[in-house]
């Protein structure tokens, strides 16, 4: 049970991610849930493998926001890459503003 | 290294919502992707949580597809493995989907 804390996306969030989408009446069987679970982590470490490779050939040793997005875009997955791009830029300027307000 | 709730609290409240997907199980699963993955920025963890919404949903809603191709309205693994087959960008997930065990039944070999 140990492993599975370590190497999965906690059920309850992935199935509280499940729902936004599904209509009020849908019935989500447990092997689904868990299927989506083993999914979802899978999409972490291959697009992780991806920005990480990147680092590397670039002498790199911190995978980035940025690397992930590239890696993303890599991968197929344009349209999330976009969006990523969007929110990260939006998260920097949060940070940069929190920043100044600080100093 | 910032701990990621100085960025939580940014964003927490504001547009952009809290996280839905803890960002330390987050981290470690990135960590578990292969050994040349030592240090990750704040930020990534951040990037993956939103970037794991959109890939569940995405997932849901072609599963789902399949479910009521079927004409019933229970999810089952196999509508999810039938959505992974029919779209490209998840061929990484065919070998998963084909061979994951049941974890709630005895395991097979």
């Amino acid at each position: 049970m140990t492993d599975e804390n370590d190497r999965l996306l906690p059920i309850a969030n992935v199935w509280r991610m499940m729902k936004k989408i599904l209509p009020p009446n849908a019935k989500i069987s447990k092997e689904a849930k868990e299927t989506m679970q083993e999914c979802a982590s899978e999409f972490i470490c291959f697009v992780t493998g991806e920005a990480s490779d990147r680092c590397h050939k670039e002498n790199r040793k911190t995978v980035n926001g940025d690397d992930i997005c590239w890696a993303l875009s890599s991968l197929g997955f344009d349209n999330y890459s976009d969006i990523m791009l969007t929110y990260l830029h939006r998260l920097r300027e949060i940070h940069t503003q929190r920043a100044k307000q600080q100093n | 290294m910032r701990q990621p709730g100085a960025y939580s609290n940014l964003l927490s409240g504001g547009k952009m919502g809290p996280h839905s997907l803890p960002l330390a199980r987050i981290k470690k699963i990135m960590k578990k992707s292969g050994e040349d993955v030592k240090m990750i920025s704040g930020e990534a963890p951040i990037v993956f949580s939103k970037a794991c919404e959109l890939f569940i949903e995405e997932l849901t809603k072609r599963a789902w597809a399949m479910t009521l191709q079927r004409k019933t309205r229970t999810m089952h693994k196999e509508d999810v493995a039938a959505a992974v087959m029919e779209t490209d960008i998840f061929d990484f997930l065919v070998g998963l989907v084909s061979h994951t065990p049941n974890p709630s039944a005895t395991l097979e070999s």
